[in-house]
């Protein structure tokens, strides 16, 4: 139950961090807000009040104080056939539907499925995401002046060098302003802001997307809001990861669910595109000292601030400029550790990892790769298990009767394996099967001891079956035919 | 097991409450246990860099600096904090309390005094804490976070002990001050105490009805004196303890809801602030 004390410590613990990380944030979401209006073919206007709207009521409703959002690169390279194909009242309307769907997703506990993410998806999530940020800077940097090149690495290292004078001011604004300064004074001719549309010089005002209220509507912005929710929740709770492990402190992912699904429900109505958590700029709050939900407050605010009223100097920033900070984002988003960790990790967390990169360079939709990620991981994993397995067996001093000792994991993978372990060919009167230190996970798995027993049956064995363990013989018990009735039952169960 | 928990920091509180907690665990014959919990102050905002750059290895090099900035403090404050324990324990071993134990916890104070509390006959703690140290005439933001989540009898000790000789009763006849009024009609911890029931309010005979039936709760052995003036709670209570200033004050607390605490302040709050007798709180 959220009360006043806690909204206190949630809101006016770190007053001074806040204020300050939330203005170094601001600047850090232009570029990309703008950047990916572009890439996204819409104005730049609505990639900025998305951001400030985002930013803003995931303040108030997020479950993670401290955790940026607003409009990203992973929904943005999404909506692009739609905006295209449609306009731009299907993106809202499509933003919308995302945000409905998230706060189901927030309901039905969905966080709960980020278990089954392994550590090596994540990190190839976050190495396509830092890729597909880079990726969506190079149409600044294919046929342009030469200068344009001077520039971006100009930028780039009053970044990374200016700290080393002073931490009291942001770098990438030092490097915006001076980049900015020196082409307009020396009237340098390279793409600006303005080149890419008409910055709004008003507040946000609500509308009510343009689209016709029918099933076929639905159908055409379901799959991109669907899509869009998916990727957006995925890159949320991984920063909420990040910063929780950042911060030392716990999180509410499932309110940070519902607080991402209202957020985008409302940004839709504003004429914005939808947004999701940024791992970059959640890490720049972080090290900027910023870590209850003012930050987040401010840096949307603060946003606004910049573009309504100082819109005219933003007009006249050189993309150049931009770039360079959105180079820095990749950069700093990327995992370096992760390629040399590829020499001494298992080849398998490596294949993962890759595999995760290169599916979401291709089809531009992270979800996709974490999708083939997860499923990758859950069959090495099942290799791994079903290697947990072993058969031994003993002739009884007659040679009449043969033991077998069944050990280990039981499932789908290792059912043909279990099967090999026998050999039907031996002509005995009994056969005993011990399977106290076996595990049956499945109906394969019990289908499979069916289809031995039955085997063995049909050779005039007779087979008894010892030492099943409670899950072991509830799943036997439940599933197995061969001790009912055979006419009951005529097809084996299949997995 | 069931004990009295008190609750100990940096504060100048802390030996005031380990006197009171000896006092009540001579009174109700149970042992103490002493808690402290290990604050560290938050990295991240102690690092005061505000580049905003982002370069190679930046999460992994950003989390090693946090660590080392907070690991080093707080191997700092466990020190301390070792030494407050033991220096507690002392004290109370000296006043003649046998039965002590230590508990030295990390996290959220609240939180970790919630979780201890459910052995708990009492709960002792400071009227403020180290981090509110400065602002006298204050209550610490913790105490009534405690006492609104707890299910426990909150002792809010004042920062110089002196053993209670009477007990003030603040009584309005609302459900929480008749639930508070049937503990202290049945407890031990003020047994034999002398009780003086103070309601302020206007002087009209349901009032005085109310009181009278407050009053006919003790033991008729016992020494108890009603009294009802008019005026504003927080004055007329500060007056008596001002008055009895070896009493200990017993009052019914936050009876209601935070929001309209927020609006119109909360009478527990002002009257923890304007009185400095120990103030025992039941919800």
């Amino acid at each position: 139950m959220p009360n006043f004390l806690t909204m206190k410590r949630e809101w006016f613990s770190n007053v001074r961090g806040d204020i300050l990380a939330g203005i170094v944030v601001a600047l850090a979401l232009i570029p990309e807000a703008i950047g990916f209006s572009i890439i996204a073919g819409v104005d730049p206007r609505v990639g900025l009040y998305a951001s400030f709207s985002i930013a803003v009521i995931i303040s108030l409703v997020g479950g993670r104080p401290g955790m940026i959002s607003a409009a990203t690169a992973a929904v943005a390279v999404l909506v692009l056939p739609l905006v295209r194909d449609h306009g731009v009242d299907y993106l809202f309307a499509a933003t919308i539907l995302m945000g409905i769907l998230q706060i189901i997703a927030g309901y039905l506990r969905l966080n709960l499925l980020m278990q089954y993410v392994s550590r090596s998806v994540i990190t190839g999530f976050v190495n396509a995401l830092a890729i597909l940020i880079f990726m969506a800077q190079l149409p600044e940097l294919i046929n342009v002046p030469i200068i344009t090149y001077a520039l971006v690495a100009g930028g780039l290292t009053i970044i990374y060098l200016f700290p080393y004078l002073t931490k009291a001011v942001p770098s990438p604004l030092v490097a915006i302003i001076i980049i900015t300064s020196l082409v307009y004074y020396a009237g340098i001719d390279v793409r600006t802001v303005s080149d890419m549309g008409e910055l709004p010089s008003s507040l946000p005002a609500w509308l009510i997307p343009n689209v016709p209220f029918n099933l076929e509507t639905l159908q055409i912005i379901f799959p991109y809001s669907f899509a869009m929710a998916a990727v957006g929740l995925l890159e949320s709770m991984m920063t909420a990861q990040i910063v929780d492990d950042l911060t030392d402190t716990p999180s509410d992912k499932q309110r940070e669910m519902k607080g991402q699904g209202i957020a985008n429900f409302f940004t839709g109505f504003l004429g914005g595109m939808g947004g999701c958590a940024m791992i970059g700029q959640s890490v720049i709050n972080v090290k900027s000292g910023g870590s209850t939900r003012l930050s987040a407050f401010v840096a949307g605010s603060f946003l606004l601030f910049l573009i309504v009223v100082l819109g005219a100097l933003v007009a006249i920033i050189p993309m150049a400029a931009l770039v360079a900070v959105m180079i820095m984002v990749s950069i700093g988003t990327f995992s370096w550790r992760s390629i040399t960790d590829i020499r001494h990790h298992p080849w398998q967390s490596s294949v993962v990892m890759v595999v995760t990169v290169v599916i979401v360079v291709w089809t531009h939709d992270l979800a996709q790769g974490v999708l083939a990620g997860v499923i990758l991981s859950g069959l090495f994993f099942a290799s791994k298990v079903k290697a947990i397995f072993n058969v031994d067996s003993q002739l009884s001093g007659d040679g009449l009767s043969r033991h077998y000792i069944v050990a280990g994991q039981v499932f789908f993978a290792s059912s043909d394996d279990l099967v090999e372990a026998f050999d039907f060919k031996e002509v005995l009167d009994e056969v005993v099967i011990n399977v106290e230190q076996a595990h049956f996970w499945d109906i394969s798995a019990v289908g499979t001891l069916d289809k031995i027993i039955l085997k063995f049956r049909r050779e005039g064995t007779n087979v008894s079956i010892i030492g099943l363990n409670d899950a072991s013989a509830h799943m036997i018990n439940r599933y197995a035919m061969h001790d009912k009735a055979l006419e009951d039952a005529d097809i084996a169960p299949q997995h | 097991m069931e004990h009295i928990l008190a609750c100990i920091d940096a504060s100048n509180y802390a030996d005031s409450v380990c006197e009171f907690a000896s006092w009540s665990s001579k009174r109700l014959n149970l042992p103490i246990k002493l808690l402290h919990i290990v604050q560290r102050r938050d990295a991240v905002a102690a690092r005061g860099d505000l580049s905003g750059s982002i370069g190679l290895g930046v999460k992994g090099k950003l989390m090693e600096e946090l660590v080392n900035i907070e690991a080093a403090e707080a191997k700092l404050q466990i020190e301390r904090g070792r030494l407050l324990l033991s220096a507690g324990e002392q004290k109370l071993r000296g006043d003649g309390a046998n039965d002590v134990c230590s508990l030295h916890r990390h996290g959220g104070i609240v939180e970790n005094i919630l979780e201890q509390e459910d052995n708990a006959r009492l709960i002792i703690m400071g009227k403020r804490g180290a981090s509110h140290e400065f602002a006298t005439g204050h209550i610490g933001s913790k105490v009534e976070r405690v006492v609104r989540a707890s299910n426990k009898a909150v002792l809010v000790a004042a920062r110089k002990f002196v053993e209670p000789n009477s007990v003030i009763f603040a009584y309005d006849a609302s459900p929480a001050a008749n639930r508070a009024l049937e503990r202290l009609a049945n407890s031990t911890l003020f047994a034999n105490l002398p009780i003086k029931i103070i309601m302020a309010d206007m002087d009209i005979d349901a009032h005085r009805l109310a009181l009278t039936q407050a009053a006919a709760k003790f033991d008729p052995e016992r020494d108890v004196e009603a009294i009802l003036e008019q005026g504003k709670p927080e004055a007329v209570i500060a007056k008596f303890t001002q008055q009895f200033a070896q009493s200990i004050l017993v009052m019914g607390a936050y009876g209601h809801s935070p929001i309209r605490n927020l609006i119109v302040g909360s009478t527990t709050t002002a009257m923890i602030r304007t009185v400095n007798v120990p103030v025992l709180l039941v919800r």
